[in-house]
């Protein structure tokens, strides 16, 4: 095989990663944690399950908690992650290789740990097919004029689809698997999961097609998706959220934080896998400087609520002066300086192609919006006029168990993709080694 | 044991110029049913045998309206014909708050008929197929090139396949076995 790795050392190595046999102490103690952190979850669900939402600090008048923050994160990873990855195959960017098959896992995952949080919040959640419009014997039907039902609809299809553009891209990959698979039942595994693939180029003529449609779709999905959520809130009467520029700022803060952790999923691959020469200077370089334009766009956001506020009513003033200067005036600090100021060290092309640089940005603007949602959730919520509505909003132990736990989720799903799954498109690295020996 | 039926013949090559070489020549000589596999897409090679996916994004639109006008419609008939709930006064035919479904729901239906209608295009899965047989066939999902003469191509009775494919240089020929 040594002759043979000499050809084409790129596409291989990727390839013979996802076969080889065992994956190293460092893997399995990562894949063990986030295992943990699993069974927190599952806990913590459960006890929401069994006992109610009661277990998590919601009251009057803070009716949502780290549900809805984490279930906004989540939707701002998967969004930002998938706009990201639908760009790259519609743009046949170069830089599509390296990083759109992760991209498209990362947007993936943050999905699946969102997709958790309507079920569960809904307080019955045996009950969540109620949504679904189905012939029942109680002769109802949904109520559509309810924001309630959009969620539905939007979470299966975000699921749905951004699988579709994930697995699409991934068929011939599963093929070169199944042709090079060391072991008989490996190579049916991923023989079933490519359906029989062969390489013909009219598959391919066809399936390049797909792939982009796909992609094309999943753009007006995820402007749909993030300003869905935010609509929702807008819809309400609360100050703080009846706004028609949250759908802009969800959709902009949301694009930073999924292209931070586009960047910092690519630092860690290309330092444990030794993926340098794949994912290379140039990538990290480009994709750092995207990350820093993002930034800057939530910074020109923030600037924008700044300007909003001061134009509009007293009432609408009120509250954006409480969200900086009152009770959760630290989560806003916070979410301005950690998405908008902290990513600045990307200015530096040392930082860009270093690896602690992706990874603090990465954590830092994830953290950001987190606190971002936090103080437009909780903060909006805060304002009422009886004095038994005057304490803060104090979330339990349970409730931390939803964020620790879609953590570890999210963890583990991407640690089993990067150990069984090539992390970059086998095809387009082969295609590009090609074209440099030509 | 008999035989199973010739499929076809295949040529081996190891560089993507040297197969856009050899299908050109293949055309110029009359071939028609010529099969192509590459280990990456070759678009311009595709342009040129007239495989091109025009129908796809049809599908997708179709299917995206039909979706968007089920939901529209289902929405419709169940909140203001089936089930009319008066809540506060407000219209019950709510056309904006029936948007954001629909627009959802069109997109759902579009990408899930582009795979589909892509599979039966393809008439995939197949997970069994006679070029599978060819020595070696695994090596396209790395770095081989393969072009193979169906038998049914109207040239093939008349023999000579397998030396018009020896002109051109391949690194072997194989025959391809099976239905």
């Amino acid at each position: 095989m040594t002759a043979d790795s000499a050809v084409q050392p790129g596409a291989r190595q990727v390839a013979d990663r996802a076969l080889a046999r065992g994956y190293g102490a460092a893997w399995l103690a990562a894949l063990a944690v986030s295992g943990a952190l699993i069974g927190l979850l599952v806990w913590t669900l459960g006890a929401a399950w069994i006992r109610g939402v009661g277990v998590w600090g919601v009251n009057i008048p803070f009716v949502w908690g780290f549900d809805l923050i984490n279930y906004a994160w989540w939707i701002g990873v998967a969004n930002g992650a998938s706009l990201f990855a639908a760009i790259l195959v519609l743009r046949r960017h170069d830089l599509r290789t390296a990083v759109n098959r992760f991209a498209e896992a990362t947007a993936l995952m943050a999905v699946v740990c969102a997709g958790l949080f309507p079920i569960i919040h809904l307080g019955r959640p045996w009950l969540f097919y109620w949504v679904f419009p189905y012939p029942a014997t109680t002769e109802l039907w949904p109520q559509f004029r309810s924001t309630l039902t959009w969620d539905f609809w939007a979470i299966s299809t975000h699921a749905l689809v951004t699988s579709l553009l994930w697995y699409v891209g991934l068929i011939p990959d599963l093929a070169t698997l199944r042709d090079r698979a060391p072991t008989r039942w490996r190579a049916q595994v991923y023989g079933l999961l490519a359906l029989g693939w062969r390489f013909s180029l009219r598959h391919w003529a066809y399936h390049q097609v797909a792939y982009r449609i796909v992609a094309v779709l999943v753009l007006p999905l995820i402007l749909v998706m993030q300003s869905t959520v935010a609509f929702e809130f807008a819809s309400t009467l609360v100050p703080g959220w009846h706004d028609t520029r949250l759908p802009l700022h969800f959709v902009t803060s949301g694009l930073a934080q999924g292209l931070a952790t586009v960047l910092f999923v690519a630092a860690l691959l290309r330092r444990t896998l030794r993926l340098e020469r794949i994912i290379d200077d140039a990538d990290m370089n480009l994709l750092g400087r995207l990350v820093l334009a993002a930034s800057l766009a939530a910074g020109y956001l923030f600037l924008d609520e700044a300007l909003s506020t001061w134009l509009s009513d007293p009432v609408r003033q009120r509250a954006g002066l409480e969200r900086f200067t009152g009770t959760y005036a630290p989560f806003a600090i916070l979410a301005f300086l950690l998405a908008v100021l902290v990513p600045q060290i990307l200015w530096w092309r040392a930082a860009r192609l270093g690896f602690w640089g992706p990874v603090l940005v990465g954590l830092s603007v994830n953290a950001a919006v987190w606190c971002d949602r936090f103080s437009l959730l909780i903060g909006g919520l805060q304002r009422g006029h009886l004095p038994s509505l005057g304490g803060t909003y104090a979330p339990t132990l349970t409730e931390a168990g939803l964020l620790l736990g879609t953590l570890g989720l999210f963890a583990a799903l991407m640690l089993l993709f990067a150990r069984f799954v090539p992390v970059v498109a086998l095809y387009e690295v082969r295609h590009d080694e090609h074209q440099e020996r030509t | 044991m008999r035989e199973a039926p010739l499929h076809g013949v295949a040529a081996e090559f190891r560089h993507p110029d040297a197969l856009t070489g050899a299908v050109e020549a293949l055309k110029a000589a009359g071939y028609r049913r010529l099969d192509v596999y590459t280990p990456f897409p070759m678009r311009d090679l595709a342009h040129a045998l007239g495989w091109q996916a025009r129908i796809l994004p049809w599908i997708a639109a179709g299917a995206g309206l039909a979706g968007a006008a089920v939901q529209y419609g289902g929405q419709y008939w169940m909140n203001a014909v089936d089930l009319p709930l008066n809540v506060g006064g407000r219209p019950l035919h709510a056309w904006p708050a029936f948007v954001p479904a629909s627009v959802i729901v069109a997109i759902l239906w579009a990408g899930a008929a582009t795979l589909l209608a892509m599979l039966a295009i393809l008439r995939l899965p197949r997970l069994d197929h006679p070029v599978f047989s060819v020595p070696g066939f695994a090596r396209v999902s790395q770095d081989r090139f393969f072009v193979v003469i169906r038998a049914d191509d109207p040239l093939f009775a008349a023999g000579g396949a397998r030396e018009a494919l020896a002109a051109l240089g391949p690194d072997r020929i194989e025959e391809v076995r099976g239905a």
